[in-house]
């Protein structure tokens, strides 16, 4: 984590939260990151943009001591930025690792799972509660990954959005925790 | 706690052999000898469903086949299912311009997701789906119709065997059951049904004619060839079964996922252990599913002293060196201690065997006369194992006549921290200290040389009074007696060093 | 089902269904008697207790470890699928001819002394399988894992003599799978010795406790990352499951024509190829078509000795004599569970046709008629159902071995032993 101080170095405002976002104060932001509306992010949750920007879309849920980190590779060229992007409606369970750069829409990302740099990750995908991905793979949609084979098969239909949990925590989390003080990303 | 459940450093040799820490034995308290898993007698107490806990009498269990009726298991990942409600909005037939709004159940595997609309199986109205709609197509049931031909013939061709043997028996014994069949009301059914002997048969050439209108199965010159398309068309994975989803539903072993239908939820049991010599329980649970608790629980836990090891000093092949080993008695009553070297105390069974087997014989020979041996079957043990552990360590004990006492244990006493150590003074030194209803106790050990780098294994054997708070049968002498029980130990003290 | 249970009186209403075992290889069939299918299909293996590996029961070489094995499959068997005590209830072991006689002795130990059941039957696979049939002469070709039994069985006795047996089943096709793989694939791939077949090593179990265990994960700093990395290749191993799965999902038995134009030099066009991807490194194996066709082509392919499979059928007919031989060909009885590849039966009839008009047999047989039965089971099981058929009728209880019989004399009778075969007066076995 030493790669982290050069970026620490630039001030902190590159984090931009938008106005209708829930970003507890005890969670653990570095470096450049976008967090969309809506989505809430708990308290020790770790987000950590070291390679470059991580931006986040709407509706997410990030929960306790998940890990979400764009990761410098020792190798990589580091001159080039690499953005994570990370699209809407996708929910981090607790203690989830998720380093790859790239992820689509309404995904759940199970307990203790891991989802390695080089997998992408498109739309509508369940990787199951301590799936460790750590190959290169782009996951078709609606894959869901379980068991301890970390075998596949391909759901009929993506998993239901959270719409009701992101507004109930939306509604909870402020009566018991600071938030992070929005910044929109556009002033 | 975790030295309770995973400690494999001292092992009791249980009386079939095994080496096993103490928590996994249990002492049965009528042959007063450690039991352990191996050499109990395991019993299926009462079935239950482990998702809805509910319980099963055993007969209903074999009638449904093991399996709940209510739960299912999930085809495609083997957990179990999970009902899912929705609501459906469904066009009113009268006026198609109005929509209603339905409730419909589904089942769903909160692991892999799979769902019983992924078998194409239509959602319920009722939250209790029953498995009628689910059952297993044509396939099987043609299948089961061909296997109870077969079962009816299989069993006639017997009763056709056995009807054949006593026609020959008949020749040589008189036919005296009979005799009572001109009375009013006795038939010769209720006869054999009196003198013991299975209901009559019918007539062989019944028998014959039946199996006369039997099929037996044709071969056929035409099989079915490989379909061609295999050579063409592409395979996805993810339409083809694996192995444990086929063999878990044997009948069908469907080869493509579409297949996959739920299965009813297999039952679990709770067990009771039974002492194989006295037959008496050494546990028995709660027949309540969700309960924890014991009916009886003869843990060897609660009446053998426990041996923990608490420090070793640098084991070096060769060297003496302390191992202070802690002693505590979990009874509620005072116990004594002493220790005797393995090689006396088989020297002391040895003598002890040739007495028994010389009182066994006479036994035997009671026995044989008075005929005693219908009233309880003989008990079936497989002999002791020799034990597997091989000692590497000398270790010096005091001489046998030493004895160490223990309190009872008081569970008051766990809380008190005054009298940190405090040794009676008849103790002797190899006492280090004591405490409540323990005692910590050294002894000199030599790990033998030539074993550098292999485990330091200690044996020796505890003797402990014990009191016996259950008559023996014979005796009317109702006050509990002291006796002493002998039980191997071995302490694995640490790793031999060279130096 | 219950119909028969109950209307049918005699024996099955007061006593209890008999256990009906047939321990395989690879796989175990276990259930009742008097049913049409067995409860549980399982893996004839377990977790080793002390290592945590999962140990294939039949690997264990000495007596004392396959004894314990033994004892706690069986185990797990009756109170995790049975779910009946064990205790005073018969049992019926499905036994092939050439089961060694010493662990017949050693399965009548455990049943008796262990789990003290009241009376044990061992039924001969071959013979008993007929009873799915109602027929009493058939040529019962069984496929297992290990080896290809052939016995012919006339008027339900088997012809002893005529018997035929080789190391060609589902493990010889497995190495062929592994050796083809092995043409392609980098052999880092392989580098655990569990495609060493049929050991059973699984390197990925050995590291669950591992994983399971690191739990003291820093304020959202994830476990041990270096460890991971490290780890990570082991992740990379094919497992001879994964063999098994590739054998069970993607290969199949090819037609003889196509073979025949392969060996001309003109081969057709391979079936497509499979991606198969070994979930937890996300790597994928590519399964080439070729190895889908011609994996089970071991199995036909004649070796040194000029035998394969049909050849075996064939050896058979032709060692018995020549009346029984037509029958015995228009009744080919396939069981066992690498019969029930896609293809097989197929290819074994167009093998039959073409090698029985081949310089080869054309002399020696003379048959040309090949008529299959089709067991009311599946073939994996066929042999289970045969002895569940068998064992529900009365012959359960005059002919199993009492454990009354079993205490005193401590001794399996024997058909290779003089003494169980000499003094044999039909109805009592006297010593």
């Amino acid at each position: 984590m030493s790669s982290l101080s050069s970026h620490d170095s630039k001030p902190k405002h590159d984090l931009k939260i938008h106005s209708d976002a829930v970003v507890c104060h005890e969670s653990k932001l570095r470096g450049d990151i976008t967090i969309g509306t809506h989505t809430v992010v708990h308290p020790r949750a770790t987000i950590i943009a070291e390679a470059g920007p991580i931006v986040i879309g709407d509706y997410n849920i990030i929960e306790e001591q998940s890990f979400i980190i764009n990761r410098l590779s020792p190798d990589a060229d580091h001159s080039k930025q690499v953005v994570m992007e990370i699209g809407n409606n996708n929910v981090f369970e607790v203690g989830c690792v998720f380093e790859s750069p790239k992820m689509g829409d309404q995904n759940v990302l199970e307990v203790k799972s891991h989802v390695g740099p080089n997998v992408e990750v498109t739309n509508g995908c369940i990787i199951g509660t301590g799936c460790k991905l750590r190959g290169t793979e782009v996951l078709p949609e609606n894959t869901v990954v379980y068991g301890r084979d970390c075998a596949r098969r391909i759901a009929l239909d993506r998993p239901p959005t959270q719409g009701l949990q992101v507004d109930f925590l939306s509604k909870v989390l402020v009566n018991y925790h600071h938030l992070k003080k929005p910044r929109s990303a556009n002033t | 706690m975790s030295y309770l459940s995973k400690s494999d450093i001292v092992k009791y040799a249980c009386t079939c052999g095994q080496l096993k820490s103490i928590t996994n034995m249990y002492f049965c308290r009528h042959c007063l000898k450690l039991r352990c898993g191996y050499c109990v007698c395991h019993e299926v107490d009462s079935h239950y469903c482990s998702n809805c806990l509910e319980i099963l009498p055993s007969a209903e269990a074999r009638l449904k086949k093991n399996r709940c009726q209510t739960c299912f298991d999930c085809p495609n990942c083997l957990n179990t299912l999970a009902v899912r409600g929705t609501t459906v909005s469904v066009r009113d037939p009268d006026d198609p311009s109005k929509v209603n709004s339905q409730k419909k159940y589904y089942h769903a595997c909160f692991f892999c997701r799979w769902t019983t609309r992924d078998a194409g199986l239509p959602d319920q109205a009722v939250q209790t789906v029953s498995a009628n709609g689910w059952t297993h197509k044509e396939t099987n049931s043609s299948n089961v119709q061909r296997v109870t031909v077969l079962l009816e013939r299989a069993r006639l061709l017997g009763t056709l065997e056995r009807h054949e043997r006593e026609q020959r028996e008949k020749k040589f014994t008189p036919r005296s059951r009979r005799t009572f069949t001109h009375l009013p009301g006795v038939t010769s059914a209720h006869v054999r049904k009196r003198a013991g002997l299975p209901p009559e048969l019918p007539a062989p050439s019944t028998i014959k004619d039946t199996l006369a209108e039997f099929q037996p199965a044709v071969a056929k010159e035409s099989v079915n060839p490989l379909p061609e398309e295999i050579f063409t068309k592409a395979v996805n994975l993810f339409e083809i079964t694996t192995m444990p989803q086929r063999l878990a539903q044997p009948e069908i072993q469907p080869v493509f996922c579409v297949d996959l239908l739920p299965a009813y939820k297999h039952l679990s049991t709770k067990r009771s252990q039974r002492c194989r010599e006295c037959e008496h329980n050494v546990s028995k649970p709660e027949l309540n599913p969700s309960s924890t608790k014991f009916k009886i629980q003869q843990a060897a836990y609660f009446h053998v002293p426990e041996v923990r090891l608490v420090t070793a000093g640098a084991l070096i092949g060769g060297k003496d060196t302390e191992v202070v080993l802690l002693f505590s008695n979990p009874s509620q009553h005072p116990t004594t201690l002493s220790f005797i070297s393995l090689r006396e105390a088989e020297e002391e069974e040895g003598n002890k065997q040739t007495e028994d087997t010389s009182d066994l014989a006479d036994q035997q020979g009671e026995a044989a006369s008075s005929l005693s041996s219908l009233t309880k079957p003989a008990v079936v043990l497989e002999e002791p194992r020799p034990i597997s552990i091989k000692v590497t360590g000398n270790v010096e004990l005091p001489s046998p006549d030493a004895e160490i006492t223990l309190p009872p244990k008081d569970d008051a006493a766990e809380y008190d921290y005054s009298g940190e150590t405090h040794k009676s003074h008849n103790d002797p030194k190899w006492v280090m200290h004591r405490r409540a209803n323990k005692a910590a106790v050294s002894f000199t050990v030599t790990p033998e040389t030539g074993f550098t780098g292999k485990r330091c294994v200690i044996g020796f054997v505890l003797r402990y009074t014990y009191i016996n708070r259950i008559p023996s049968p014979g005796s009317f002498d109702q006050k509990p007696q002291e006796v002493r029980l002998d039980t191997r130990l071995f302490v694995d003290c640490g790793k031999i060093c060279s130096k | 089902m219950l119909k028969t249970f109950y209307e049918g009186g005699m024996g099955l209403t007061t006593e209890k269904q008999a256990v009906v075992f047939d321990f395989g290889n690879e796989y175990t069939k276990v259930g009742y008697a008097g049913e049409p299918a067995p409860r549980s299909i399982l893996p004839t293996e377990l977790r080793c207790p002390e290592t945590g590996r999962i140990q294939r029961v039949f690997d264990a070489v000495t007596f004392d470890e396959k004894y314990d094995l033994l004892v706690e499959f069986i185990h797990t068997l009756y109170f995790r699928h049975l779910l009946v005590s064990p205790k005073d209830r018969r049992v019926i072991i499905v036994e092939s001819v050439l089961c060694p006689t010493t662990l017949r002795n050693m399965l009548a130990k455990i049943f008796f002394m262990h789990f003290e059941v009241s009376s044990l039957l061992f039924v001969p696979s071959h013979v008993v399988s007929l009873s799915t049939l109602g027929v009493n002469t058939a040529l019962v070709v069984d496929m297992g894992a290990t080896e290809t039994v052939v016995i012919p069985v006339f008027e339900n006795v088997a012809v002893l003599h005529a018997w035929q047996a080789q190391p060609l089943g589902s493990f010889a096709v497995k190495r062929q799978i592994t050796d083809m793989l092995k043409k392609y694939e980098s052999p880092e791939l392989f580098r655990t010795r569990d495609c060493v077949i049929p050991a059973t090593r699984v390197k990925v179990e050995k590291t669950e406790p591992q994983e399971a265990s690191e739990t003291s994960a820093e304020a959202g700093v994830p476990e041990g990352y270096e460890e991971l990395e490290e780890r990570e290749e082991d992740f990379n191993y094919i497992t001879e499951k994964h063999i098994e799965d590739i054998k069970v999902r993607t290969c199949f038995v090819t037609s003889l024509a196509r073979v025949q134009k392969a060996e001309e030099g003109n081969p057709c066009p391979p079936p497509p190829n499979v991606d198969y991807l070994i979930g937890r490194s996300s790597r994928i194996v590519n399964i080439s078509g070729e190895i889908r066709e011609n994996a089970y082509n071991v199995l036909f392919e004649q070796d040194g000795d000029h035998i394969s499979v049909p050849t075996m059928i064939l050896d058979a007919i032709s060692k018995c004599p020549v009346d029984m031989r037509k029958p015995l060909a228009e009744n080919v009885l396939l069981i066992g569970g690498t019969a029930m590849a896609t293809g097989m039966r197929a290819r074994i009839c167009e093998e039959l046709k073409s090698l029985v008009v081949s310089p080869q047999y054309c002399d020696k047989l003379k048959v040309r008629t090949f008529k299959f039965h089709t067991p009311p089971a599946k073939e994996n099981f066929a042999a289970w159902l045969g002895a569940a058929i068998y064992g529900a009728s009365d012959i359960v209880s005059t002919r199993s071995l009492s454990k009354e019989a079993y205490l005193r004399d401590h001794q399996v009778p024997d058909w290779v032993s003089l003494i169980h075969n000499v003094f044999h007066d039909g109805t009592k076995r006297s010593l």
